[in-house]
């Protein structure tokens, strides 16, 4: 398989050049030309970088601090400078974000391969498990179903996943570090938690075979409490699992949390 | 001069993933189909086939896979442990089950059969997927204990299953997909459809009710019917139907699943097939013969603090529905008639 990606890349260097030769560069051929997208998710808490067991303050004069923290990300796709929209294959397009496995920086990366080749002006994705997918069961699935349970996103009393999990304390001006668990997801089909957000790059990412673009993605943790609505643990927003009312309301801030920092071209 | 590099690309690609993909099947895939039966008399099939074409051999990995002690954490509680052919597939004489380490589960083992008409599964619909269904005992605590990455590989380490996997999917891949497809298709196979009843009601081999069985149906029809619906004998809903509460299980039925008040103690209405063998009754396995089910709803029923489905209220606002002594015994009768030896002996789904 290395061999045939090896090869692959070496033989589009040579159509690249002599594209380059045969014609104007402004006119560059990307047909069958493809590359890698690398997807930095970078979990922050307003202008601090999130670290766990760290208190950080909210409205209300509440507070949290977390243990755990992950989320799926899901029907990653771009849109390019023609308008084309490029969708990442479904069975691969599904990802476990989860701070625990950031680097130093606290970044967790997601690698898309064989992204077709163009510039992209706009990245939009799904967080958690959509309908379609969902009512498909095992098919197309793979091994995600195995390593969402590994990861501790999947329910146990039911069928379905976590589509955000944040573990941690809370505490507000009466109570302190009590427990404060968000296991938001969409619960069969009757109550469906997946949003989508879509974000326009301060640039475009030129996707090429010869090159790696990164896009940065920040993603601020406060909007999941304090966000386009803010909830208070006080009313029971501690504990979020199922509820027809909160989960509705804790989605819609995780899907506007994100937004891109920077992308990378090099 | 770049249609040229482009057609040699081209050929380069096709044959080296040529040349992979027999080294990584190695040609040993049998895609020979198996149909699941569609009884005349039973509603559409609900589980897409076309996502998971039942096979011969996919069918053979299921059956092991149910069968199999691997997918416990104590590798000696398989599905069948609870799911006993001989009584619909149910944990016989059980109220409850036990599982790993002696833990003890909140429910009656629910029977197995006609799975492939049915949308929802387990008695509070926590399983919105045939194929989603088995991660629920495997994982729990109190029955199988284990996770799906572990049964994979301990099965990834077995010989069978290496061999198995590749008869059963083309890309012959040992992965949670692959492992709960196989179970489905044994599931989906597992159509009940020959009792006595069926084949009264689809006119075969001259077979007759006796006067109390078609007393017994219509009344079943009269006072039953309206719940346990269709020829699957369950509309598929969740209802309260008045069962005091075990304070000792506490089990709040399909409130879990929402949080929704109006879903206290609601639990999915069975399917009364076979259900002369799969005593005992109720979600807790409570009642332990069909006798004291039906004197139950004739004057057992109780206000237990959820909200209790309105079909019970009579007319003098007390709950239950009436039964004579004749009714009860005629409706017993007919009940018998749901018992479909064909598929309580079917070697297809025997262990040996």
């Amino acid at each position: 398989m290395k061999f045939i990606k090896f090869t692959f890349a070496l033989l589009s260097c040579a159509i690249i050049t002599s594209c380059s030769t045969d014609d104007d560069n402004s006119s560059e051929n990307l047909t069958g030309q493809t590359g890698n997208v690398v997807i930095k998710f970078d979990n922050g808490v307003g202008d601090q970088d999130f670290v766990f067991g760290t208190s950080y303050n909210k409205s209300n004069e509440e507070s949290f601090k977390l243990n755990n923290l992950k989320y799926i990300i899901s029907n990653i796709r771009f849109k390019d400078n023609e308008g084309n929209t490029f969708l990442y294959p479904i069975e691969k397009n599904v990802f476990i974000v989860s701070e625990d496995e950031g680097n130093n920086a606290g970044e967790i990366l997601l690698t898309l391969e064989d992204v077709n080749a163009a510039n992209y002006t706009e990245v939009t994705f799904g967080i958690g498990i959509d309908q379609e997918r969902f009512s498909k069961g095992a098919d197309g699935q793979g091994d995600f179903l195995a390593k969402a349970q590994d990861a501790g996103m999947m329910w146990s009393w039911a069928s379905g996943y976590k589509f955000i999990r944040f573990d941690g304390a809370f505490s507000t001006n009466t109570i302190t570090d009590e427990g404060l668990n968000l296991h938001m997801g969409s619960v069969g089909t009757s109550l469906d938690n997946y949003k989508e957000t879509t974000l326009s790059l301060p640039n475009s990412i030129l996707v090429r075979a010869d090159k790696n673009p990164e896009i940065h993605i920040k993603a601020d943790i406060m909007k999941v409490f304090d966000g386009v609505e803010s909830v208070n643990f006080a009313d029971g927003y501690d504990q979020v699992h199922v509820d027809a009312v909160e989960t509705p309301i804790i989605a819609t801030n995780v899907a506007a949390m994100f937004s891109v920092h920077h992308v990378h071209n090099d | 001069m770049k249609k040229e590099i482009l057609a040699i690309l081209t050929v380069i690609v096709l044959l080296c993933s040529c040349t992979q993909s027999s080294d990584d099947v190695v040609g040993s895939y049998e895609a020979i189909p198996l149909v699941v039966n569609k009884p005349s008399n039973f509603p559409d099939i609900v589980y897409n086939l076309d996502n998971n074409q039942v096979t011969e051999a996919g069918f053979e990995l299921g059956k092991k896979l149910f069968y199999e002690g691997k997918l416990s954490a104590n590798n000696a509680i398989p599905c069948a442990f609870c799911h006993e052919q001989a009584f619909a597939f149910t944990h016989h004489e059980h109220t409850v089950s036990h599982g790993l380490n002696g833990g003890v589960g909140k429910r009656n083992a629910p029977p197995m059969q006609n799975l492939a008409y049915q949308s929802e599964f387990m008695w509070d619909g926590a399983a919105t997927h045939l194929d989603l269904l088995s991660i629920i005992p495997i994982t729990s605590e109190v029955e199988m204990g284990e996770t799906l990455s572990n049964v994979l590989s301990k099965l990834k380490a077995d010989p069978y299953y290496q061999t198995q996997f590749e008869k059963a999917f083309k890309n012959g891949a040992i992965n949670s997909e692959n492992m709960l497809k196989a179970l489905s298709q044994f599931m989906v196979m597992m159509v009940s459809s020959n009792s006595k009843y069926d084949k009264y009601v689809r006119q075969e081999g001259n077979v007759s009710f006796s006067k109390k069985e078609r007393d017994g149906l219509d009344t079943f029809k009269n006072k039953c019917a309206s719940c346990h619906a269709t020829d699957l004998f369950t509309d598929q809903t969740y209802r309260n139907t008045g069962l005091p509460i075990n304070p000792r299980l506490n089990d709040k039925g399909r409130f879990v699943i929402f949080e929704n008040s109006d879903d206290l103690y609601k639990f999915k209405v069975p399917s009364l097939r076979n259900i002369e063998k799969s005593k005992p009754y109720m979600h807790d396995g409570r009642l332990s013969s069909l006798e004291a089910v039906l004197n139950f709803y004739d004057n057992g029923m109780v206000e237990n603090g959820g909200l209790v489905d309105p079909i019970f209220k009579k007319e003098d606002g007390s709950l239950g529905i009436s039964l004579t002594p004749y009714e009860k015994e005629s409706i017993i009768a007919f009940l018998k008639t749901l018992t479909d030896n064909e598929f309580l002996t079917d070697d297809r789904f025997a262990e040996f």
